[in-house]
Parts: C-alpha cells; structure tokens; sequence
C-alpha cells in the first residue's frame, strides 16, 4: 500500500463517525435504485410468465382485424365477430377445438353487499369456456357454470368479497344479474390478473348480459390438433374468414398482453420511480459535497503539514478522493444489498396488503447489479471531487494558521452569476409558457431555474436567515442565527438539498391541485343540472350506468330531464377518438355548453357537434364535413351541426343516438346528468333518484360539486404515491442536515465547552443546535415553496396545451409542506443538539 | 492535609479536605490530595506550582467544571457536591467568572456581545452602568463592534475580562489568562485583573507558573503533589521564583 492510501485508510477509521452521514445517504439512493430495478425486472419476469401461462393453449385467436385507439385507449376497440364462426372454424382440418370468447363487463357484489373492485382496474366477466386450455383461467375448486345463474369467479374476487361457493350474490353488468358461486379459478396460477376481477358465466347467460346483441363475441379462440402449429393453424384459418377478420397466434396474443403490462403499464412505473430515484440521489450529491467540503476544511492543518513534509498536491488530492472511493463502494455494496432485500420485502408485502402480484424469484440482471454501483460510486466521487481538489491546493503555511474553520462567504461573481443563470431561466421558462406552449423549453428553463437558486443559495442565505431567523429573540435562537450564517455556503449548500426536495414537493402540489381546480371548473363550468349519477370507482374500474337508468328517472314526477351520456369510439378524418352518444334535444336542458355556433338540440343522425378545441384543431367551422369510420367498417361523412364551447363533460364529440345505434359496441351510460322539476326541492329530488338508482346497480348520485370533486378522484391517489416517493429525497436531504451539523458541533467544541462553563444549559445548548437546524431548513423549505411553485405554474401552463387551465396554489398543502420541512427541520438537529449537550466542559475546552 | 490555613468565613471560594484522583489502579494519579484552602473575597489569589501539582485541578474544581472525589468546594456557602449539571451551570453563569488561557470568545459574536454573554444567557440585562464602566476599564469602547478576529490576542484577553466581571460574580477565575500573550499584552492583562479587584472589590484566583505573574497578586498559594505548601502575602517576582525552585529544584517551570 502507498502513503496515500495508508494516510487515506488510517484517516477512514479514525473519522469513522464523520462519514457515516455520507454513507447512509449513499446507501439510501442506492437501495432505492437497484430495488426499482430489481423489482422492474421481477414484475416483468412475473407477468411475462402469468401471461404465457394463462394463454399457453390458445393456439390461435380469431377477431377483428381493426381496432380503434384513442389518445386515452391505446389497447383499442374492436368490433365483435359472429360467435357462430366457431362452429365454422371447428370444422377446419387441423382445429381441436374453436369457443367464443364473450367479454364484457360486471362488478360483483360481495357478501357485504359492497362492490369488489372497481378502483383502478376493470371488472371483468365473460362465458366460462369449458375447454381448459383456452380459458385463460383454470377452476380450482368446485365447478363450472351449467344452468343459468350459475358463475365461476376468480379467487381474489372471492377473497375480496367474502363469497364461498354456494353464495349467492349480485353481478352488475351494470343491470343487477342474480348469480351463484359454484366454482373459485385462477388466473396461471395466481389469485387473479393483478386486480382485475372475472366472472365466468355460462355462453347463454354471457350473451345475454354482456353484450348488446346475442350472438357477439369479443373473439373466437382456437386449439390445434397436436402436429399442427401456431402459423400453420393461422394459415388454415385465414382463407376461412369474413372480411374484416384476422387470425392471430397465441404467441403473438401473449406478446400484445405482455407489451400492454410490462411495455405500457410497468415501463412507465418503472421510469416513475427511477425519477424519483434519480431526485433521490441529486439530492445525495449536496449532503455528500458539504460532508467532503467539512472535512477538507477541518483537515486544513493536517494537509498542510503533509504539504510541507514534502507530500505532493496529487497526492493529498488522491488521499481524499481515495476516502471517498472507500466510502461510495462500501455504502454502494451496502446498498445493492439493500435494493435487493427492498425488493424482496415488497414482494412479499404486496400481497399482504391486498396487491396480488405474481409470484416468481427476485429477477437480478448485471445491469441492475452494475449501474446502481456505478452510480454510487459516481455520486460519491463526484460529490468529493472539488473538495479533493481544494484539499490538494492547500498551502504548506496554512499548518502554522491558528484556525481551520470554513469561513467562505459568497463572492460578487457568484451573485451575478447566479442571478444570471435564474432570470435567464425565468425568462426562457416564461417564453416557453407563452411561445406554444413549448415543453422543451419550460423544462430547459426549469432547470436553468434550479441552477440558478442552488448558485444563488449561498447570496441568499444571509438575508434569508436574518429575516426567518427575526421572530428567534431569546439568546440561543441568537446564537443559532450567527451559527447558520457563519458559513453562508455551507448552510447554503446544506439547504438546497432540502430546497430540491421541498421544490419537486410543492411543484406535484401545485400540478395537482391545478389540475383539479381545471377538471372542477370544466365540469362545473358545463354541468347545468341538479345531480349527476355515476357509477363508483375510477379508471377502467367503473362499468357504466344501465340504458334502462335515465329513462326510469325521467318518469319520476320529481325529474325534469334526465340526460344519459352513452359513450362511443370512431375514427375521426383518419385518427381515433371518444365521443359522446347523447339526446341532443334535452342536452341543453341539463348541460351549459357555453356559447354555440349552430344549433345542437336538433343534431341530424348525419351531423355531429364538435368542441371549440377540437374544431380550431381540426379547422372546422359549422358546415364543415368529417369522415367517420366505426368499428364496423362502415365510413360515413358528418356534417360538423354545431361547435361548442364547455367540453368539460361531454369532451370532444357529440353525435345523437340514432346516429350511433347501428354502430353502438356498448350499451352503457357513462353519467346521467338530471335536472328536476321546478317546485323539487334537492333532497327530495335526490332522495327520489337515488330510490330509482338503488334497483340499477347502486351507483352514486352526486351533487354539483361532488360530481366535479369525484372527477379529479385518482389525481390525490397518484399524488400520495408521488408524496411517498419523494419521501426518501426528502429524509436524504434531513440526513444532509443532520450530518452537517454533527461535523459542526464537532469543529465547534472548544465554543460550545466555552458557552458552557460561562453558563449555557445544557438545554440551551440544546436549543441552539435545534434552531440552527430549524433554520437551515427554513431557508430550504422556502427556496424550495417559491421554486416550486413557480415551476408548477410553469408546468400547469405548457401542458395545458393552449387550453385554458386553472392555476391554483392550495395555500393548506404548502402550509403543511412548510410546517413539515420546518418541524423535520427540528427533528433533523435533534441528535447532533443531544451529542453537543453532552460534551464534557473541561474537555471541550481544551479540545484542539 | 499538610499545612493546613484556618478556613475563613469571608472566603469568596474554598474547598475543604478535597481530593481529586484520576484513573484507578496503577494509572491513578492523585491530582488533589486532601488540600484545605481559601479564597478571601475582594483578594487577587494566584495559584501556584510546578507542572503537575494539581493548581489547574484545584481551579476547575473551585469553580465547578471538574467535581472532586472526595471532600467539599463551596462557592461563597454553596456546596458545590450537591448540585446537579444544570444548577451547577447556573452557579456559574450567576456568580463565577472565567478567563481562559485561549479561546476565550465566541468568533460569531461581536466584543459587546461577546461581553454581556452570561448575562444573555441568563435573560438578565445586567447593571448597565457597571458594564459601561468595564468597557472603559478594560479600554474596548472603539471596539465595541468588532468581531474577536479582527482584536489583537490581548485585546482578546481584555474583552474575556470584561465578560468575566460583566455579571458581578463573587469570583473570578483564571486560568493562565497571560499563556498565550507577549509580555507587554500580558502586563496590561494582569494590570487589569488587580486593578478591577483594588477599586471594586472583586475576587479574582489565577492559576499561573509565570512569577511575574503571580507577583501582580495580593497573596500567592503554593501547591505540589496535589497538597498547600506553602501562602505568601505581598509577593514580588523574585520571592516567588526563590519559592518555586525549592518546590521544584529539578524542573523548574515551563519557559
């Protein structure tokens, strides 16, 4: 071994305590990246071999060749085929056997009576195919559906619901069908498909509660004879076929469903949480830099003695940088170990609390092994690179200095510099705003922003301090201010690791409840009724409201208008979207559409109303003309009626329901919307529908508000898990505070042995570290609020797309954030303030 | 106990039949061996001996940073055995003084501030006409906003005067307060600590091994092995050198 790396090693364990700070934060973004890697590729590996179980023996599946996607399905809707082509298909050489596979959509009741499911995931339910190789679930106890009523349901449904075989229960399709339990399946092997529910009913019941016509099927599914294979069987198959019909192998059906989770679903989720990571870490670089920049300060005098001794630059350079190494590898490997066990632990949590993932071994790819060490030990490296270099620059004389405290203030190149870097990126944040609005250049000016307040942090942060540190007028707040400004870029530096973590906080804060307010004052804006019905749950979870529902409400004597909005998928000029299957006649009755050019009420079966948005987009004006083409194959054109301006219910396209009929896939209601009768008074209006709604399936009545409240519902779901992820950022931030002012107390000893033999309590000793922190990361949470919430807006603005948005700052939320960053902040000085309190007088006194 | 002085009432601090042992078994070492003295009120004492004689650990037990293992010190008629930490810290914050060898300021704070100290820590604004009275005294008044880096090491020095008398304690300590001075910043010191004691009547004790240091005291006090050997009133440079050869005849003092 050289001299550097002993001097390198002996230093190691004799500071010891002094890296552990470093090596935590390491270990932390560490653990957090190679357990989202890890878990990606176990989730991935999991699903890949759900999904080729559950379709091994499908050999082939017959269905429509086109689906139509829109910007919000990107799966597709496509048109059912005949389910007497099976029989056909049966009798093709080669075919073992040839089921149609009916699909819709039915929650079922639990023996609670409350729903299962809904939230996130579809409720599913289909005709229990006998043939065991082409259902996708396998029976594993009791048995299959024989006579009418009769179901299988998926274990995890059962579980969910407390149903037993023998139960009877509700199935809503979304029209309450009465069915028994007489079998439980699974789905290859696991409880079910993730979430999804699934409930198998016999072919005839299939068809008569799931589809609007008998006779539909989703698709036909196809066994070979044993000899023939996948392609083969297709072959044979295509000459077969009507015309809009496509023959796919299961393989490649395997691979659709595969790429729909792991491509589309998990992808994403990995990404999101490799972001977070990624935050997670930035933040290290901050806490790992100061530990470093301490270090090298208080070692000033060391270095210096080995300067005059003859040791090189390189060499004292190398000796810190060599620390370093140590340090990032060890926590790296440390936390390596770490991400695996966290992967592991949620493996086996998400099924204990209800997140039936599939089982499978821990999937650790070399990538996932190499790149978070690399990582670590980059972020390590590179965090201690220019303290290294400082350290390799110190003088010889500085051995014969008395002190060795980092004084460094913040020059005037720094406060021109920084507060160019930020206008700069204000400005650049602004013209993307309003040039566009451009993504790229908000986002570039986002991050010239953030380069500039973390350059500006140590200019700020004596005014900063003072100002926030006023209301401290007791002797250790005092103390505590003087301390937080006696190293400017220290404390900067410190801070702007919270700063980050606070900035992305109040940033998701701020987006969220943007977006909320926008979906509220859209849906509100355009909502002109007394009460909304929907059915409970969001995303594909919800099934739709019965077609019988708004016609039994309209009876009622307490009901003016009761408005069902049906919903409906065609290819628009060549691309596909969502549109609205309505009474155009009462849609004014209950709907304010704000200002309309044509008329509405008396859309034509071959017009269509159009919103401004999509209008301007598309240049269409009333009189215009578009080509729609529906699943069916039928391309007709449109004439555009009417042009509206509230789309924040009925979304882009309108069209009567006698022009959807001969196309409707789905016989469903999205929302009713029901104005009453004049002289009704609401809770009796309310209290009448909701006797009606409670025979169709129970949904829920809303009021306006609740009705605009429940469609932003899964935006405060997204934004605790967003909270939760940046909960590691922000604890590495803490730790940073924490660590910094442990390496503090410690170049401050002979003060604080000072203080107190002149008299200081200890819990005044206490109090001052503790306000110290306090400090710090109120400068932090505030550099952080004001980023933030600038950046949201910015972000509010460039995706809103020219459409108008509402900007909102929930002054609740940003209190709280700001109340937590404060309070962390007290909690953060908590240790270091007890380890002060706690050094002996007399030896801190004499302490070198 | 060797020669042992009658304990005097108006003793501003004393410790009586006070024993200080450090480590156990063959690394003990018995800083303090049952040593009886006073330390009259409105008297500048110097304490004095050869390296290792205990006079530091005799201070810092007098004044309550250290405890003793055995017997009593008593600050005016405080016993300081029976008082906890935070007691112990208040005594001293309210009626003891302290100036150290170095590091006698708080870097962040300014010389005012660095002066009224214990007074801030205590939520008291002390006597202000008295604290005016130091500033000139001690020769600060210019400096009064001055941060302890930009003083001289005397200037320094001055200052933790006046932060030691600032709260009118009963007594003062200090530890080698010249240690770390040239001659003529050291002589300014001392001037400085009698005269506050001569016309104000404070009582100070300063540990010291320089006899022209101890010379500025009222009476001198002789340690070795941790025992009183000798006291000795009016004492000049000279006396006191002859004195601490025959405590010491091999070593001498530090240079």
């Amino acid at each position: 071994m050289n001299a550097t790396l002993r001097l390198s090693a002996a230093s190691l364990r004799a500071h010891k305590r002094r890296y552990f700070g470093t090596f935590l934060v390491v270990l932390l973004g560490v653990s957090f990246l190679a357990g989202t890697l890890v878990m990606g590729d176990t989730l991935k590996s999991a699903f890949d071999s759900m999904f080729g179980r559950a379709t091994s023996g499908t050999d082939a599946v017959v269905r429509s060749a086109d689906a139509i996607t829109t910007p919000d399905d990107a799966f597709g809707t496509r048109e059912p085929v005949d389910a007497a082509l099976a029989r056909t298909i049966a009798g093709l050489p080669g075919v073992a056997a040839a089921v149609p596979g009916i699909e819709g959509r039915g929650q079922l009741l639990g023996a609670d009576g409350e729903p299962i499911g809904g939230q996130g995931p579809p409720t599913l339910a289909g005709n229990w195919i006998a043939d065991p190789d082409l259902n996708s679930y396998q029976l594993a106890e009791g048995r299959v559906p024989r006579r009418s009523g009769e179901a299988v349901i998926n274990r995890g449904a059962a579980k969910a619901g407390g149903l037993e075989i023998g139960d009877t229960t509700v199935l809503r399709t979304p029209d309450p069908v009465r069915i028994t339990v007489v079998g439980i399946s699974t789905f290859g092997g696991e409880d079910g498909m993730g979430q999804v529910t699934f409930t198998g009913l016999t072919e005839t019941d299939a068809a008569r509660h799931l589809v609007p016509e008998p006779g539909q099927a989703a698709s036909i599914r196809v066994r070979a004879d044993s000899g023939t294979s996948q392609d083969e069987l297709v072959r044979t198959l295509r000459p077969a076929l009507p015309e809009g019909v496509e023959a796919v192998t299961g393989q490649e059906i395997t691979e659709e469903n595969t790429d729909e989770i792991s491509g589309a679903f998990l992808s994403v989720f990995t990404l999101m949480l490799l972001v977070f990571a990624g935050i997670a870490l930035l933040v290290a670089t901050f806490s790992i830099h100061n530990t470093f920049a301490i270090v090298v300060a208080q070692r000033t005098r060391e270095n210096a003695l080995l300067r005059a001794l003859g040791a090189t630059r390189r060499q004292v350079l190398g000796q810190t940088l060599a620390e370093a190494v140590a340090v990032g590898a060890l926590a790296s490997v440390a936390g390596l170990a770490g991400g695996i066990g966290i992967a592991a632990g949620l493996q086996a949590l998400f099924p204990a609390v209800g997140f039936p993932f599939p089982d499978g071994d821990l999937v650790v790819r070399a990538l996932s092994l190499v790149l978070p060490l690399v990582v670590g030990l980059a972020v390590c490296v590179g965090s201690a690179l220019h303290p290294a270099v400082l350290a390799g620059r110190t003088a010889p004389l500085a051995a014969l200095r008395e002190t060795a405290v980092d004084v460094s203030a913040a020059s005037r190149v720094r406060a021109v510099a920084g507060a160019l870097v930020a206008l700069a990126g204000v400005a650049v944040t602004v013209a993307g705003v309003l040039a566009g609005p451009s993504t790229a250049l908000t986002g570039l000016g986002a991050v010239a922003v953030l380069a500039g307040f973390v350059v500006l942090g140590p200019v700020a942060v004596t005014g900063a301090v003072r100002v926030l540190g006023a209301p401290l007028r007791r002797i250790s707040g005092r103390l505590a201010r003087r301390n937080a400004l006696r190293s400017p870029r220290r404390t900067a530096a410190t801070a702007t690791a919270l700063m980050i973590g606070v900035a992305v906080v109040s940033l998701f804060t701020v987006f969220a409840s943007s977006l909320k307010a926008t979906m509220d004052q859209s849906v509100s804006r355009a909502f002109a009724g007394d009460v909304a019905v929907q059915a409970s749950g969001f995303g594909a979870g919800p099934n739709g409201l019965s077609p019988k529902l708004a016609p039994a409400l309209a009876a009622l004597p307490e009901v003016d208008t009761a408005l069902g909005l049906g919903q409906g998928v065609a290819r628009v000029d060549g691309s596909g979207r969502a549109l609205t299957v309505a009474d155009p006649a009462a849609l004014g009755r209950v709907l304010d559409l704000g200002t309309v050019d044509g008329r509405i009420d008396t859309l034509a079966d071959d017009a269509v109303a159009v919103s401004r948005d999509e209008a301007d987009k598309r240049g269409w004006a009333v009189g215009s003309t578009a080509r729609f083409t529906f699943t069916d194959g039928t391309t007709r054109p449109f004439t555009v009626a009417a042009v509206y301006e509230e789309d924040g219910i009925t979304g882009d396209y309108v069209l009567s329901r006698t022009a959807w009929e001969p196309h409707r896939l789905r016989d469903t209601d999205r929302v009713i919307a029901v104005s009453f009768a004049p002289g009704t008074g609401r809770d009796a209006g309310k209290a009448a529908v909701e006797r009606v709604a409670a025979r169709y399936g129970n949904p829920e009545v809303q009021t306006r508000q609740e009705y605009a409240d429940s469609s932003a519902a899964g935006l405060d779901i997204m934004l605790t898990l967003v909270y939760a992820l940046l909960a590691l950022a922000v604890l590495i931030a803490l730790l940073g505070i924490a660590n910094t002012l442990t390496l503090a107390v410690h170049e401050r000893t002979r003060e604080l042995g000072l203080l107190r033999a002149v008299g200081q309590t200890r819990a005044q000793l206490r109090a001052m570290v503790r306000w110290e922190s306090v400090l710090v990361a109120a400068f932090g949470t505030a550099g952080g609020l004001v980023l933030g919430a600038f950046l949201g807006w910015a972000m509010v603005e460039a995706t809103a797309g020219g459409t108008d948005s509402a900007f909102a700052v929930p002054p609740v939320q940003l209190t709280v954030v700001a109340l937590v960053g404060v309070l962390a902040g007290a909690l953060a000085g908590w240790r270091p303030a007890r380890r002060a309190a706690r050094l002996d007088v007399l030896r801190a006194i004499a302490a070198e | 106990m060797t020669t042992s002085a009658p304990v005097l009432t108006s003793a501003a601090a004393r410790v009586t039949d006070a024993v200080k042992v450090y480590g156990s078994g063959d690394t003990e070492v018995r800083a303090l061996d049952g040593i009886t003295v006073g330390f009259p009120a409105a008297r500048f004492t110097a304490i004095m001996g050869p390296s290792g004689s205990g006079k530091s650990t005799l201070m810092h037990c007098a004044a309550g940073l250290d405890t003793l293992t055995s017997g009593a010190a008593y600050i005016g008629d405080t016993e300081l055995g029976a008082l906890d930490d935070r007691r112990l810290t208040l005594l001293r914050r309210d009626r003891v003084g302290f100036v150290f060898q170095a590091f006698n300021l708080l870097p962040t704070l300014t010389v005012a501030e660095n002066i009224t100290l214990p007074l801030d820590l205590a939520g008291e604004r002390g006597d202000p006409e008295w604290i005016d009275a130091l500033i000139d005294v001690v020769g600060l008044r210019d400096r009064l906003h001055h941060r302890p880096s930009e003083l001289s090491g005397g200037q320094q020095q001055r200052v933790a005067v006046a932060r030691a008398f600032a709260g009118s304690p009963d007594v003062v300590f200090a530890d080698e307060p010249t240690g770390n001075l040239d001659s003529r910043s050291g002589q300014e010191v001392l001037g400085l600590l009698g005269r506050t004691v001569r016309e104000t009547g404070r009582t100070v004790v300063m540990v010291t091994h320089d006899p022209v240091a101890a010379a500025h005291a009222d009476e001198v006090v002789f340690l070795a092995d941790g025992r009183l050997v000798d006291r000795m009133t009016a004492p000049s440079a000279e006396r006191v050198l002859d004195r601490m050869k025959d405590l010491d005849p091999g070593g001498g003092h530090r240079p």
